[in-house]
């Protein structure tokens, strides 16, 4: 029995295995099955069920130890791209997961507002910013890729000369820069995911993407200044209670200036851009 | 003697290898940082603090760190341990780098090299380059011309990086194996530490030279230069303390102003 290691799990992955147990009681049609009729319904969410329910698949069934270990996996790698994860477990029985199957919208639609809420989390008030762990738990890095991108376009779309260097530039400077960052603080001995964290700050880029657009569609230099210096101001406020809160409190400085270094390296060049 | 600490059940703590070291010198409030390593450890114990434990003997010889937690190239935490200082050291280190008389630097990061600064203030110098660099190009055209318009050059970034990046790796290892092949111990990390502060004149240095006067901006980037110079040739001859060297000192000295002088030509014309 794995209750040593039973972990709790997250709505949407608790779903998934109800899902696949429906699948398999739907699937289970003949056979030497005879406990099927006097099963209980699904035990309450505390821990991976999916061990209480070997005793009647071992028979004619892929075993359960890849299928609860695939089910632990779901837990852990929330949706990293939009063929989703719940299908490798799928191929052995039945109708397939409907993840697969469903229109392409629905799945855009579905990472789409899993950005527009994780942007909500990160970078607009709200009570959750002061606890890290509770405010990106089901990162993507979707959202970075789009805001770095864009934000390369349209500070090449503003320059009237070398555009495609200017983009390599801003796109090599925030890429690497966002690992660069998250490896200085392990490195300081701070405590951080990887792609949590790099997930964190593509995602504290969005009010400098707002900046560049503005100063796309304005060419005024006051107004790019003061533009660039409040979108400024406000990504070093999205980004500093997660940096801050991974390292230890003496040397939060030396975790955070690397972040405010990258963010003013950026502005100036949406600044200067001309 | 290197036995004599990696039996002990608290070799995973600094104990009292580098304390001894920093009682021979003369005592300034560094000494707290040193007493901080102590403790630090078990705070942040957790999964870095694996780094800590010695594995043997370490293979760079004694004058090196004391314990040497190397898990590899590809492993994070057996890099912690030149990352392993405070806001203040950092700050410390970086005032002093201010001061080219004082000979005294490589006895500060003697038990605790970092490389931190040379990352952090060579990036920052790569930026401060680039951008002041366009700001003064811009300015200097329309003293002289004062029609010309804005215009962000962005080989300016690519030239600085290249630049910076270079001269701050490659010329601690050239003295590095070139000390070793003369005979003389050399430590790599305190040369790339070494280094890496010295260049911090430099971003101070670039914020001067955006005044649009040339013969300003020669004096500023002269004065600059010798500084810097200074700092990396004195501390250089107090490690080395052989008198059988001075021709490196004076290579480094000569090195650093040749940086000096081609930051003035090529970014701030």
């Amino acid at each position: 029995m794995s209750h040593s290691d039973t972990v709790p799990l997250h709505q949407s992955s608790q779903s998934d295995i109800d899902e696949i147990e429906s699948l398999i009681n739907a699937s289970v049609q003949s056979g030497p099955t005879t406990v099927l009729p006097a099963r209980p319904p699904s035990p309450p969410r505390a821990s991976i069920p999916v061990v209480s329910s070997s005793p009647f698949i071992q028979s004619n069934l892929p075993p359960p130890p890849p299928l609860s270990s695939s089910n632990q996996k779901v837990p852990s790698v929330p949706a990293p791209a939009p063929p989703p994860p719940p299908s490798f477990g799928a191929s052995g029985f039945g109708p397939v997961p409907n993840t697969l199957t469903e229109p392409v919208w629905d799945t855009v639609k579905r990472d789409l507002s899993r950005i527009v809420s994780n942007l909500k989390l990160v970078v607009f008030p709200n009570p959750y910013r002061e606890d890290p762990g509770k405010a990106l738990r089901d990162w993507d890095l979707w959202g970075p890729f789009f805001f770095i991108v864009f934000l390369g376009l349209a500070l090449s779309w503003s320059a009237s000369v070398k555009k495609s260097e200017v983009f390599a530039v801003a796109f090599a400077l925030l890429a690497a820069g966002a690992v660069i960052l998250t490896l200085n603080v392990l490195l300081l001995g701070g405590h951080i995911i990887f792609f949590q964290s790099l997930s964190l700050l593509g995602y504290c880029l969005f009010p400098l993407v707002v900046g560049a657009v503005i100063c796309m569609l304005k060419d005024n230099v006051m107004l790019k200044v003061i533009a660039v210096s409040v979108t400024l101001a406000w990504s070093s406020w999205a980004a500093y209670p997660f940096m801050s809160s991974a390292v230890n409190p003496r040397r939060k400085a030396l975790a955070l200036y690397p972040v405010f270094l990258m963010y003013v390296s950026v502005g100036f060049l949406i600044i200067a851009i001309d | 003697m290197d036995e004599s600490y990696t039996s002990l059940p608290t070799s995973h703590l600094l104990g009292s290898v580098p304390a001894a070291i920093n009682e021979e010198k003369n005592a300034s409030n560094y000494e707290v940082p040193g007493a901080n390593m102590q403790i630090f450890p078990p705070n942040n114990g957790g999964e870095r603090g694996k780094g800590y434990q010695t594995l043997g003997s370490p293979p760079e010889g004694f004058e090196q760190q004391p314990e040497n937690g190397w898990k590899g190239v590809f492993s994070i935490s057996s890099y912690t341990q030149y990352f392993n200082v405070d806001t203040d050291i950092v700050l410390n280190r970086l005032m002093s780098s201010l001061y080219p008389i004082g000979g005294d630097f490589f006895s500060k990061i003697d038990a605790n090299p970092d490389l931190y600064g040379l990352i952090w203030i060579s990036t920052t110098l790569v930026f401060v380059l680039a951008a002041f660099g366009n700001c003064a190009t811009y300015l200097m055209e329309k003293h002289s011309d004062s029609t010309t318009s804005w215009n962000f050059d962005v080989s300016y970034v690519n030239l600085a990086a290249g630049s910076v990046y270079g001269y701050a790796i490659v010329v601690p290892v050239a003295f590095y194996f070139l000390l070793q092949y003369l005979g003389s111990n050399a430590s790599l990390v305190r040369f790339w530490c070494l280094w890496g502060y010295s260049l911090s004149v430099f971003v101070l240095a670039s914020f001067l030279l955006l005044i649009p006067v040339e013969f300003l901006r020669w004096i500023i980037i002269i004065l600059a230069g010798t500084a810097s110079a200074c700092f990396v040739a004195l501390n250089l001859r107090s490690y080395t303390a052989g008198s059988d060297l001075s021709l490196m000192v004076v290579a480094a000295f000569f090195l650093q102003l040749a940086l000096a002088i081609f930051i003035k030509v090529w970014f701030f014309p």
